[in-house]
C-alpha cells in the first residue's frame, strides 16, 4: 500500500522512506541522533548546494521581514506617473497606474512567504497529527486514517485549488486552506512509520515495560525521531505553495487587496509590449525565491530522508 | 483613423444596398427604406444612420427622439466614422469578392440559438447567420432587415411590419409571418431573458393577415418597440425546425441553425473555431462578400490583440484601453469607435451604494465619496482616453433626454474630508471600512482599485472583492450582501428601457440589473412612469432633465465614466458594421 | 497475483466515491448560480425559477448529491447543460487537444531527463552533474506561464518565427500534410514550455535512481566480477532504476495536467484547461465535477498500476502493508 503517488510532490521511491517493509530505517537512537544534528550542520555547510539555498532563503526571508525599511510606501500608492521605466527614482519601473514595482516586488516576498510557509506549516501539522495518531493507535483507527491519507492524495490538488479559489472567491486564506488540505499526505505517511518504526524498538518496549508514561515516549523518543525528515517534507512544499499561489493569480484569480508576484504579473500581462519591466521583474523574483527554498528543501531532505529524494515542486 | 470614415462609408452603402432589396414601395409613414439612402450624402455627420428628414414627427415619438442622438454623437470623442462627406464612393466599386474573414471570440457559444440567451457569445456568431426585423446601426435608429418596411399607428400601440420578399431560410423552405409569430411566441416572450422581460406584460398579440405581414399589438402605447428588433433582441427563427420540439432549450436543432442570415454553418470545432460558409441564396443581392468566416476561440484579450497585430486575426470585438495607443498608430490595424455592439450601448460604469447600509443613510457620506474619487483618472489611466467622465444617470449621447443641469461632484479630497468630517467620522486613520465588489473580467478590477487608492486618502478603507457573474448577480441582487459595487449600466436605446431600470421602487429584488441601491423615491417613480408613456419628445426631455436633477442631487449611485467600445480589425478588411450582430455581412477583403 | 489486483481494484472503488463526494460538496456548497450563466443577463425573476426547475437545481443540495452519486454508480457523469451534451463527451472531445501538447513534451522529456539524469549519476558531483542539477531546479523555480510568455515574446513576436495562438492557421485552411506541418508549427512554443517544467522532476529522479541502484550489492559484485563501469550501468542500473521513473511520470500526472493547463492559457490552445476555466466561470457543475473526478481516478489509476507492476518484482509488497 505505498507509493501512491502524488500530483507534483516529492514523489519517487517514498515508498521505501516511508513505509517501506524491509530493513526500514528508524534513524538512530536518541544520542546518535543529537550527536547528527552537530554534525550535520558541517556537512551541510560543505554543500554548495545547500549554502546557496541558504543564502537565497535567508535573502528572500529578510526582504519579507524588513518590507517596512527596504520600502516603506504602500506598493498599491500612485508612486509616479504610469509606465515609467526603471530609473533612479523607480529602480524597477511603475506599473500602468504609476505605482512603484519595486515596492510591489518587496512586499510581494511577504505575501508569497505567508503562502508558503502556512501551507508547509498546517500540512505539517495536519499530517504529523494524522500520521502519528494512526501509527500509535493502530487497527481500525490506523485503517481509516490511512484511507483518508490516500483520498487527499488522489484529490487533484492545483485544479481543486483553481477550483475552489475560482468558485468562492479569491483570498488568501481560501488557498492556503485548499493547498495545506492536499499536501498532508506524505508528511502523514513518514511520522506514522516514523513512529511504527521507534515503537518496535526494543528501547521503547524496555522503556514502557518500565512503566514511562506513553506521552514521555512520544516526547524523548518518537518526536526526535519523525520531527526532522517530517520538517524536511514541509520545507519542500514551500516552492511548490508559491509557485501555485502565482499560477492562479496568474489566472486571475488572486487576491486583489494583497499585493503578490503573481498579481503583479497577472496585471503585466496587458502590458507586455509596453513595459516589460512589469512582468520581468516579479517573474525574476517568484524564480529566485523558489529556487532558494527548493535548494534547501533539497539539501534538508538529503540529510534527513536521505532515500526520499524530491520530484519537486508544482507548477 | 482615416479607415474609419472609409467604414462609415462602407456601412451606408451597405445599407443602402440593403434597402434596395425593397422596393421602396409601400405606405410607410415613419422609417422607410430610403434614409439610409439618403444618408451619406445629405447629412456629413453621420454616414449611415441620419434618416435625416425628421421622420414623420408626431407619428412615433420614439424614432424621432433617435435620430438626434445620433447627431450629436460624434462631436467630443473620436471623430470617428463620420464627417467626411461623400468621399466615401471609394467602396462605389464593386468590392472584391472571397477571402476567409478570422474574427476572435472569447469563450465558445456553446449553440447556435439566439433566441434563447442573451450571451455575447451565442450572438456574435449568430448574428452571421439569422436576422431580426430590424437591424440597428451605432446610435440605434432601425434600418431595414428581414422587414422592408413597417407603419406605426399614431398613438404607438401597433406596429406592422412587411417582410421582404423571397427570403429563404438556409434549407430552402420560405420564410412566412408565421415565422415571425411563432419566433415571439414560442420562443423569444420565453427563452429571451432581455424581450421578455420587454415585452411580457404589454404584448398583446401578433397577428399574421397573410404570409408577409406581421402586426404587432400592444395594450399601450410602446414606443421602443423598433430597438427591440435587430438580430440580437429578437433574431426569427424557422418555425418548421422548431416546431413540434420537446424542448427549444435543448434542441439538436441548437447546434445545427437554419437562419436566413448571409452565413451558414459549415463546422464546429468546440472552444476551437466555428466555420460559417457563404450562403448564395441571400436575399439582400450581391451579400456577402466573402467566402468564409472563421471564429477562432481566445479567451484572453490580450493574446486576441497579438493575434490581430500579427495578421493571425482580422477582427476582435474589443480591443482592451491600453492597447489603443499602440494599435492606433499600427498601419496594418484599423480601429473602430462604436456607442454599442451585441450586449448593449450607451454604457455608465456605476457605483452604488446600498442604501440598506448605515454608513450610506447620509448623503453627505455619499458625496464625500463622490468627491474623493477621481474620475479623470479612471478615464486616463483605465479606459485610456476611451471615454469621458460622467455627469448623471443619462449618458451624453443620449441627446434628447441628457441634460448638463445636475449636482456635479469634481475630484476635491478637501472637500470629501470636510465632508466626512461633517458627518461625524473622526478624522486621522481610517474612518470606516467598506467592500466594493466588482465583476473579475475586463476593467472592473481596475477601476475598483484606483478608487480604493482614490478612497484611502480620505480615510475610508475599501477590500475589493472580485467576483464572476454568476456569483456576482445573486450576490448584489439576491442576497443584497454588499456595501458598494461597480456595474456598466447601459442605457441602451432608450432611458425608459436602460435607465428607470435603477431607480424605480417596483424594481428592487431578486432581478438582475435591477434597483441594486434599493433606492426609493416616489416622486422618481412617477416622473419615470410619465416619461416613458408621453409621446412629445420635447416634453420627455424635461421630465428626464428634472430626473437628472433630482438623482445628482440625492446621489443613490455615483456615476462614473461614459464608455465606448473600439474594435479592430486588419486595415485591409472593409465594410465591417462593427456595432452590430451582422459585423460580417457587407466585409471585403481590399485588393 | 489476481487476488490482489482484485483486492486493490475494490479498494480503489471507495476511494473513487470518496473523491467525488469531496469535489461534489466543494462546488455546490460555493457560492454562484449556474442559471444566471445560463440565461445570459437580464433575466428577471420567473425565468430564474423556471430555469432552476427545469434543472433540478431548486432540490435540496442532500437530494442532489444523492441523484448524482446514483448516477455515477452507473457510470453516468453528469450532463453539461451549457453544452447540452454529457459531461464525459464534451470531455473526451478537448482530451485529444492536450494530449497532442502532453505526450510529446513528456516523451522529449524523458528522453532528455533520462539520458541526462543517468549520466549525472554516473559522474556524480562532475561539473556535468552539478550544471544539470542547478538547470533542473532553475528549470522547477520558473513559472511555466511566465516562461510561456517570454517564449512568446521573443520567439513569436520579436523574431515571429512561430504564430502567437492556437492551434492552426485559420484563414488557411490547409488539408492534408500541410494541415499536419501548420499544426506541429503551432505546437513548438507550447511544446517546449512544458518540456522545461517536465524534465526537472525525471531527470532528478533518474538520478537518484541510477545512484541508489549503482550502490546496491549486486552491481558491486559485478563490478568484483570485472564488468567495466559503463557495461554496468547500462546493463543493471539503469533498467532497474526504470520502474522509478515510471513511478514519477504515472505520479506526476495531475501536476502535468496543471503545467499543460497553464501553457494552453497563454497559447490560447484549445484544451481541457480552457475547458475547466470556461466551465467555472459559466458554473457549469457537471463538467467541473467530471474532470475534477476523472483527474482522480487517472492519478487512482497510475497509482494502481505502479502497484501491480511493483508487486510482480517484489512479492513482499504483495504480502506488506
Amino acid at each position: 500500500m505505498a507509493r501512491e503517488g502524488r500530483a507534483a510532490e516529492p514523489v519517487t521511491l517514498r515508498e521505501r522512506a516511508a513505509s517501506g517493509p524491509g530493513p526500514g530505517r528508524p534513524r538512530g537512537s536518541d544520542p546518535a541522533g543529537a550527536r547528527a544534528a552537530r554534525g550535520s550542520w558541517r556537512r551541510f555547510a560543505s554543500s554548495p548546494v545547500a549554502v546557496v539555498g541558504l543564502v537565497l532563503t535567508v535573502l528572500f526571508v529578510l526582504v519579507a521581514a524588513l518590507t517596512s525599511v527596504i520600502a516603506p510606501t504602500d506598493p498599491f500608492s500612485f508612486a509616479g506617473t504610469p509606465f515609467e521605466p526603471p530609473s533612479a527614482k523607480h529602480w524597477l519601473g511603475t506599473d500602468d497606474l504609476g505605482r512603484d514595482v519595486g515596492a510591489g516586488v518587496v512586499h510581494g516576498a511577504r505575501t508569497s512567504l505567508f503562502v508558503g510557509v502556512a501551507v508547509a506549516g498546517a500540512s505539517l501539522v495536519i499530517g504529523t497529527v494524522v500520521g502519528g495518531v494512526a501509527g500509535f493507535a493502530g487497527g481500525k483507527v490506523d485503517d481509516l486514517l490511512m484511507r483518508l491519507t490516500e483520498l487527499s492524495q488522489v484529490l487533484p490538488r492545483f485544479f481543486l485549488a483553481l477550483t475552489v479559489v475560482a468558485l468562492f472567491g479569491p483570498g488568501l486564506t481560501n488557498m492556503v486552506l485548499v493547498l495545506a488540505l492536499t499536501s498532508w499526505e506524505l508528511t502523514a505517511r513518514v511520522s506514522r512509520s516514523g513512529v511504527l518504526a521507534v515503537r518496535e524498538l526494543e528501547y521503547v518496549t524496555a522503556a514502557e515495560a518500565l512503566g514511562s508514561s506513553p506521552w514521555r515516549n512520544l516526547r524523548t523518543h518518537v518526536l526526535p525521531n519523525t520531527i526532522a525528515p517530517v520538517v524536511a517534507l514541509a520545507s519542500l512544499q514551500v516552492g511548490g505553495a508559491i509557485l501555485i499561489e502565482a499560477s492562479l493569480s496568474f489566472l486571475g484569480l488572486g487576491d486583489p487587496n494583497v499585493i503578490s508576484w503573481g498579481y503583479m504579473l497577472n496585471n503585466a500581462q496587458s502590458f507586455v509590449r509596453r513595459a516589460w519591466w512589469m512582468s520581468v521583474f516579479p517573474g525574476l523574483a517568484i524564480a529566485v525565491a523558489v529556487l532558494g527554498v527548493n535548494l534547501l528543501g533539497d539539501a534538508l531532505n538529503d540529510f534527513w530522508n536521505p532515500r526520499s529524494r524530491s520530484g519537486g515542486a508544482s507548477a | 483613423m482615416r479607415r474609419l470614415r472609409l467604414i462609415g462609408a462602407i456601412l451606408a452603402l451597405a445599407l443602402l444596398a440593403a434597402s434596395c432589396g425593397d422596393d421602396g414601395s409601400d405606405e410607410p409613414v415613419s422609417q422607410p427604406a430610403e434614409p439610409a439612402a439618403e444618408g451619406p450624402s445629405a447629412e456629413p455627420e453621420t454616414a449611415a444612420e441620419e434618416p435625416a428628414e425628421e421622420p414623420a414627427p408626431a407619428a412615433e415619438p420614439e424614432p424621432a427622439a433617435e435620430p438626434e442622438t445620433a447627431a450629436e454623437e460624434p462631436a467630443d470623442e473620436e471623430p470617428a466614422a463620420e464627417s467626411e462627406p461623400a468621399a466615401e464612393e471609394p467602396a462605389a466599386e464593386d468590392p472584391r469578392r472571397g477571402g476567409t474573414l478570422v474574427i476572435a471570440l472569447s469563450d465558445d457559444p456553446g449553440h447556435f440559438n439566439p433566441g434563447i440567451t442573451t450571451g455575447f457569445n451565442v450572438h456574435a456568431v449568430t448574428g452571421s447567420i439569422f436576422n431580426g426585423l430590424v437591424e440597428l446601426d451605432d446610435n440605434a435608429n432601425p434600418h431595414p432587415d428581414l422587414a422592408e418596411s413597417w407603419d406605426v399607428s399614431d398613438d404607438s400601440t401597433q406596429y406592422t411590419f412587411h417582410l421582404a420578399q423571397g427570403v429563404r431560410w438556409h434549407d430552402g423552405e420560405p420564410l412566412t409571418s408565421a415565422d415571425v409569430k411563432f419566433t415571439f411566441e414560442n420562443v423569444l416572450l420565453d427563452y429571451h431573458s432581455r424581450t421578455r422581460g420587454g415585452l411580457s406584460g404589454i404584448l398583446e398579440s401578433i397577428d399574421t393577415p397573410d404570409a408577409t405581414t406581421v402586426v404587432f399589438n400592444f395594450t399601450q402605447p410602446y414606443a421602443a418597440l423598433l430597438q427591440r428588433l435587430n438580430s440580437t433582441e429578437a433574431p426569427i427563427l424557422p418555425k418548421h425546425i422548431y416546431e413540434g420540439v420537446d424542448d427549444v432549450q435543448t434542441a439538436d436543432a441548437n447546434l445545427t441553425p437554419v437562419g436566413t442570415g448571409p452565413f451558414k454553418l459549415e463546422s464546429y470545432d468546440i472552444d476551437n473555431e466555428i466555420t460559417l460558409v457563404r450562403n448564395d441564396d441571400y436575399f439582400k443581392a450581391g451579400l456577402p462578400y466573402l467566402d468564409r468566416v472563421v471564429m477562432r476561440v481566445i479567451p484572453d484579450q490580450n493574446t486576441q490583440v497579438l493575434a490581430l497585430e500579427e495578421g493571425e486575426v482580422d477582427y476582435i470585438w474589443r480591443v482592451p484601453g491600453g492597447d489603443i495607443e499602440r494599435l492606433g498608430s499600427d498601419d496594418s490595424i484599423t480601429l473602430h469607435n462604436i456607442n454599442s455592439g451585441p450586449g448593449g450601448g450607451f454604457c455608465i460604469p456605476t457605483l452604488t451604494f446600498n442604501s440598506d447600509r448605515e454608513v450610506f443613510s447620509d448623503l453627505r457620506v455619499r458625496q464625500a465619496i463622490a468627491h474623493a474619487v477621481n474620475r479623470d483618472q479612471l478615464v486616463a489611466q483605465v479606459l485610456f482616453g476611451q471615454g469621458r467622465v460622467a455627469t448623471g444617470p443619462i449618458n451624453s449621447q443620449m441627446a434628447f433626454a441628457y441634460s448638463d443641469d445636475v449636482t456635479s461632484y469634481p475630484y476635491d479630497v478637501d472637500r470629501a474630508t470636510a465632508l466626512l468630517d461633517e458627518a461625524g467620522y473622526a478624522s486621522g486613520g481610517t474612518r470606516f471600512s467598506i467592500d466594493l465588489l466588482v465583476f473579475s473580467f475586463g476593467v472592473f478590477p481596475k477601476y475598483a482599485e484606483v478608487m480604493r487608492q482614490n478612497l484611502a486618502e480620505v480615510g475610508i478603507d475599501v477590500v475589493v472583492t472580485p467576483l464572476d457573474r454568476s456569483a456576482f448577480i445573486p450576490r448584489v441582487f439576491g442576497e443584497r450582501d454588499f456595501d458598494t459595487n461597480i456595474i456598466s449600466y447601459c442605457n441602451n436605446t432608450d432611458p425608459s428601457i436602460g435607465v428607470a431600470r435603477m431607480y424605480i421602487s417596483s424594481n428592487i429584488g431578486d432581478i438582475p440589473f435591477s434597483n441594486g441601491a434599493a433606492y426609493i423615491n416616489p416622486a422618481i417613480d412617477v416622473l419615470f412612469d410619465e416619461a416613458a408613456s408621453t409621446p412629445d419628445v420635447a416634453r420627455r426631455g424635461e421630465l428626464y432633465a428634472e430626473i437628472q436633477r433630482i438623482l445628482t442631487a440625492e446621489l443613490p449611485y455615483l456615476w462614473l465614466v461614459e464608455t465606448q467600445f473600439t474594435a479592430g480589425s486588419g486595415a485591409n478588411v472593409q465594410g465591417l458594421q462593427a456595432n452590430s450582430g451582422h459585423v460580417a455581412e457587407t466585409a471585403y477583403f481590399e485588393e | 497475483m489476481v487476488r490482489y489486483t482484485v483486492r486493490r481494484l475494490l479498494q480503489a472503488v471507495p476511494l473513487v466515491f470518496g473523491a467525488a463526494v469531496v469535489t461534489w460538496i466543494l462546488i455546490h456548497a460555493a457560492p454562484g448560480d449556474p442559471i444566471v450563466a445560463l440565461a445570459g443577463e437580464d433575466g428577471d425573476a420567473g425565468y430564474y425559477a423556471m430555469m432552476r426547475e427545469r434543472f433540478g437545481l431548486d432540490r435540496p443540495l442532500h437530494e442532489q448529491l444523492f441523484v448524482y452519486l446514483g448516477r455515477l454508480a452507473q457510470g453516468d457523469l453528469g450532463f453539461s447543460y451549457r453544452q447540452n451534451r454529457s459531461a464525459v463527451s464534451v470531455i473526451l472531445d478537448q482530451l485529444p487537444a492536450t494530449l497532442l501538447l502532453m505526450v510529446p513534451a513528456l516523451a522529449v522529456a524523458s528522453v532528455i531527463g533520462i539520458s541526462v539524469g543517468t549520466l549525472a549519476a554516473a559522474r556524480k558531483n562532475s561539473a556535468l552533474d552539478n550544471t544539470a542539477r542547478t538547470a533542473t531546479l532553475l528549470g522547477h523555480a520558473v513559472p511555466v506561464f511566465w516562461l510561456s510568455q517570454v517564449l512568446l515574446l521573443l520567439f513569436a513576436l520579436r523574431f515571429d518565427w512561430f504564430p502567437v495562438q492556437g492551434r492552426s492557421d485559420a484563414r488557411a485552411g490547409y488539408e492534408g500534410f500541410r494541415a499536419l506541418l501548420d499544426v506541429g508549427h503551432h505546437m513548438v512554443l507550447p511544446i517546449a514550455a512544458l518540456v522545461t517544467v517536465y524534465v526537472p522532476p525525471i531527470m532528478r529522479v533518474t538520478r537518484a535512481a541510477v545512484i541508489e541502484n549503482l550502490d546496491e550489492m549486486y552491481i558491486r559484485a559485478a563490478r568484483a566480477r570485472g564488468q567495466s563501469r559503463r557495461r554496468v550501468l547500462i546493463r543493471h542500473a539503469l533498467p532497474n532504476a526504470m520502474l522509478p521513473i515510471v513511478t514519477v511520470i504515472g505520479s506526476q500526472i495531475g501536476f502535468m495536467f496543471a503545467g499543460s493547463v497553464l501553457v494552453e492559457t497563454v497559447f490560447a490552445w484549445p484544451g481541457l484547461g480552457r475547458l475547466l476555466l470556461s466551465a467555472i466561470l459559466a458554473r457549469d457543475f457537471a463538467i467541473i465535477t467530471a474532470m475534477l473526478l476523472m483527474l482522480s481516478v487517472t492519478i487512482i489509476l497510475m497509482n494502481l498500476i505502479t502497484d501491480l507492476v511493483y508487486s510482480l518484482l517484489d512479492p513482499r509488497v504483495r504480502h506488506g502493508t
